[in-house]
C-alpha cells in the first residue's frame, strides 16, 4: 500500500467514524429546535458558555455532562448483568457500524486508481445495511428482557415485533429498487441516479420508484422506533418503554443510538431514493469538466450566502425586550464576525486552487469534497423529515401499526415488485 | 499472517458458541452463544471471500432467524423454576463426548492426510452477488426454483396450522 492508500483509508474510516457521531450533537439540537418550531415556542435558550448559546448547541453540551456525571446505576433485581449492560452497546455499535456501507460520494480516481467514498469500500451496500438492520434488535430484546421489569418486557416486545414485522416490507420495498437499478452497490445506485430521464429530469428513486420510496420511508421510521412509531417507549403507558431502568450514560447509549440510527437511515434513504451524494442535473464528469468555472461560482455564491445568513442573524438573535448593551446583539455580531472569517478563509483556498493546482487531481478532490457536502445536506434534510414527522403525527395505537405493516405495506410492496418487473422486462 | 489469524479466531469462537448452546442452562444464554457462532461462520464465509453467502449468514441466520428464537424466549419469560432438573447432565456430557471422540479423530486424521496445497482467492469476483446470482440463474435454476417451491410450501403448511388451532377453539 502506497503511502495515498493508507491516507485515504484513514480518512474514510474517520468520516464513517466521526460524522454519524457528530450528527448526534446537530439532530438532538434540531430535534429541540424542530420541536419548539412546531409547537410555537422559544426551544433550549439558556444554556450558554460566556454569553454564547450558538443557537442552542451549548444545550448539548450541558446534557452530556449531565448524563455522564448522574449515578450509574445497575437495579439489584437485574440477574443478566451482562446482558443488562451489553444491550445499549449493541443499539449504539450497530447503528454506527451500518452507516459503514455507504457512498459519501463519487469514487475518487486519483492516478487512474479508484477509491470507492465509503468506510468499508465493499460491494455488499444494501446488504450490509439489512445484515446489520436486523441485528439491532438484539440491543433492544435484551434490554427489554434483562431489564426485568413489566414495562421494559412490553417495550421490548412491542419494539421487537415491530421492527421484525416492518423488515419485511423494507426488504420487498428494496427489492423492487435493485430491480430496476440492477445492482446492490450503493456507489452505483448512486452513480445510476446521475443520469437523467428525457433528458431533463434527474433519475432519483423517488421518480423512478415512488411507491416504493414511500413504503421505504415508513418502514424506516419504524425501524427506528421514532414516532409515529414509538409505541416501545410511549411513556403514557409503558414509562419509557424497554430502556425504563437505565441510567447515566446507558440511558445516554440509547438515546445517541436512536440519532445514529436516524442519522444512517436517512443516509441510506438519500442513497436509495434522493440521488445520494449527486448534484441534480451536474454528473460527477461534468463538475469534474467545468471546475474551474464551479469555483468562481461558489466564490461569488458564499459571500452572498453568509450576507443573507448574517442579517438573518442580526434580525433573530436579540432580546424581546429592552435590555442596556443587549448581550445577544453582542453575540450576534461576533457570530458575523466569524462567519465573515471563515467566507474569507474559504475564499482564499479556492484562490489559490484556481490560480496555481487547478486542473488534474485537484479538481476531482475539489468534486469529492462539493459531493460531500451534497450527502450531507440532503441527509439532514431527511433527518429534518423525521423531526417534522415526529412533531406532527400522533403515535399510533398498536393493532394500528401492525395492520399499517402487514395489511397495506406488505400487499403493496409486493404490488410494487410486480409492477416494477413487468415495466422493466418490458422497456428492455 | 493476518488471514490466519482471523480463521482461528473465528474457529474458536464458532467452537465455543456451539459449545455454550449445549452447556448452558438459561435458554436465552445458549441461545446468545449459538448468535455467537453464526456471526463466526459469517466471518469464515467472508474469509473465503464468499461475500453474498457472508450477508445472507447475517441476514437470515443471524438476523431474522435467530432474533425471532431470542424474541420467543423473551416472550415465554422463562424462570430458573420453570427449567427441568438435569441431574444427570454431566453424565451425559462425557458419555456424549466419548462417543463423539472417535469421530473426532477420524476426522482429525483426514485433515492431516490431505495433501498440502497453497491456497489463494479466486479472481473475478468470486462469491460476488452478481456472479452467485448469475450462476444459480443460469445453470442452477431448475434447482433452485424447487427449493423455493419447498419454501413455498412449508409457508403455506404454517399458515394452515396456524389456521387450524384457532378453528377448533
Amino acid at each position: 500500500m502506497s503511502q495515498l492508500d493508507i491516507l485515504l483509508l484513514v480518512l474514510r474510516v474517520a468520516f464513517g467514524a466521526f460524522v454519524p457521531l457528530c450528527f448526534i450533537a446537530v439532530l438532538v439540537w434540531m430535534e429541540r429546535r424542530g420541536a419548539a418550531f412546531f409547537q410555537d415556542r422559544s426551544g433550549p435558550n439558556r444554556a450558554n458558555i460566556c454569553g454564547f448559546r450558538a443557537g442552542g448547541l451549548v444545550q448539548n453540551l450541558a446534557d452530556a455532562v449531565k448524563l455522564i456525571t448522574k449515578e450509574d446505576i445497575i437495579p439489584d433485581h437485574i440477574k443478566h448483568k451482562f446482558y443488562f449492560v451489553l444491550a445499549p452497546v449493541i443499539v449504539f455499535c450497530i447503528a454506527l457500524v451500518s452507516f459503514a456501507a455507504v457512498p459519501f460520494a463519487d469514487a475518487l480516481i486519483i492516478n487512474g486508481k479508484e477509491y470507492l467514498m465509503q468506510a468499508i469500500p465493499t460491494d455488499l451496500g444494501i446488504l450490509w445495511f439489512l445484515a446489520l438492520a436486523g441485528f439491532a434488535v438484539y440491543g433492544i430484546i435484551l434490554a427489554g428482557w434483562s431489564s426485568h421489569n413489566k414495562y421494559g418486557v412490553l417495550g421490548g416486545l412491542r419494539a421487537a415485533a415491530q421492527v421484525i414485522s416492518y423488515e419485511i416490507p423494507m426488504g420487498l420495498a428494496i427489492i423492487s429498487a435493485l430491480v430496476v437499478y440492477g445492482t446492490v452497490n450503493l456507489t452505483e445506485i448512486a452513480q445510476y441516479q446521475g443520469q437523467l430521464l428525457f433528458g431533463f429530469i434527474p433519475m432519483w428513486g423517488v421518480v423512478l420508484q415512488p411507491l416504493g420510496a414511500i413504503i421505504f420511508i415508513v418502514a424506516a421510521f419504524a425501524e427506528a422506533n421514532r414516532t409515529p412509531f414509538d409505541l416501545a417507549e410511549g411513556e403514557s403507558e409503558l414509562v419509557a418503554g424497554f430502556h425504563v431502568e437505565y441510567s447515566s450514560m446507558k440511558f445516554g447509549m440509547f438515546f445517541m443510538g436512536e440519532y445514529v440510527a436516524m442519522f444512517t437511515s436517512s443516509a441510506i434513504i438519500v442513497t436509495l431514493y434522493f440521488g445520494g451524494y449527486q448534484i441534480p442535473w451536474f454528473s460527477t464528469e461534468t463538475l469534474v469538466n467545468n471546475a474551474r468555472a464551479i469555483t468562481v461560482l461558489l466564490m461569488l455564491l458564499t459571500p452572498a450566502f453568509a450576507w443573507v445568513f448574517a442579517l438573518w442573524m442580526a434580525k433573530n438573535n436579540k432580546s424581546h425586550y429592552d435590555r442596556p448593551n443587549d448581550p445577544r446583539v453582542r453575540e450576534a455580531q461576533i457570530y458575523t464576525k466569524i462567519l465573515w472569517g471563515v467566507v474569507a478563509a474559504l475564499e482564499i483556498v479556492l484562490f489559490i486552487y484556481l490560480i496555481t493546482v487547478s486542473g488534474g487531481v485537484a479538481d476531482r478532490i475539489l468534486v469529492t469534497l462539493l459531493q460531500i457536502v451534497t450527502f450531507l445536506v440532503k441527509t439532514t434534510l431527511m433527518c429534518f423529515v423525521y423531526v417534522w414527522v415526529r412533531w406532527t403525527l400522533p403515535r399510533f395505537r398498536y393493532d394500528q401499526l401492525q395492520k399499517l405493516g402487514w395489511q397495506t405495506l406488505l400487499p403493496l410492496s409486493l404490488l410494487n415488485i410486480f409492477v416494477t418487473s413487468a415495466i422493466v422486462v418490458a422497456l428492455s | 499472517m493476518f488471514a490466519d489469524g482471523l480463521f482461528i479466531g473465528f474457529a474458536v469462537l464458532a467452537v465455543l458458541g456451539a459449545v455454550g448452546l449445549v452447556l448452558f442452562r438459561h435458554p436465552m444464554n445458549g441461545a446468545m452463544s449459538f448468535v455467537v457462532t453464526l456471526i463466526s461462520l459469517a466471518g469464515l464465509y467472508a474469509l473465503l471471500s464468499a461475500k453474498l453467502i457472508f450477508a445472507l449468514q447475517l441476514i437470515v441466520y443471524a438476523g431474522a432467524i435467530m432474533s425471532l428464537i431470542v424474541f420467543i424466549i423473551m416472550f415465554l419469560n422463562i424462570q430458573p423454576g420453570d427449567l427441568p432438573q438435569e441431574e444427570t447432565k454431566l453424565f451425559y456430557v462425557l458419555g456424549g463426548g466419548i462417543v463423539v471422540l472417535p469421530i473426532g479423530l477420524f476426522l482429525a486424521k483426514i485433515v492431516k492426510s490431505l495433501p498440502e496445497h497453497s491456497t489463494e482467492i479466486l479472481g473475478n469476483n468470486f462469491g460476488g452477488v452478481k456472479e452467485v446470482g448469475l450462476l444459480l440463474f443460469r445453470d442452477w435454476l431448475i434447482p433452485f426454483e424447487i427449493v423455493s417451491i419447498l419454501l413455498l410450501v412449508s409457508l403455506v403448511g404454517a399458515v394452515i396450522l396456524a389456521g387450524k388451532r384457532g378453528t377448533t377453539k
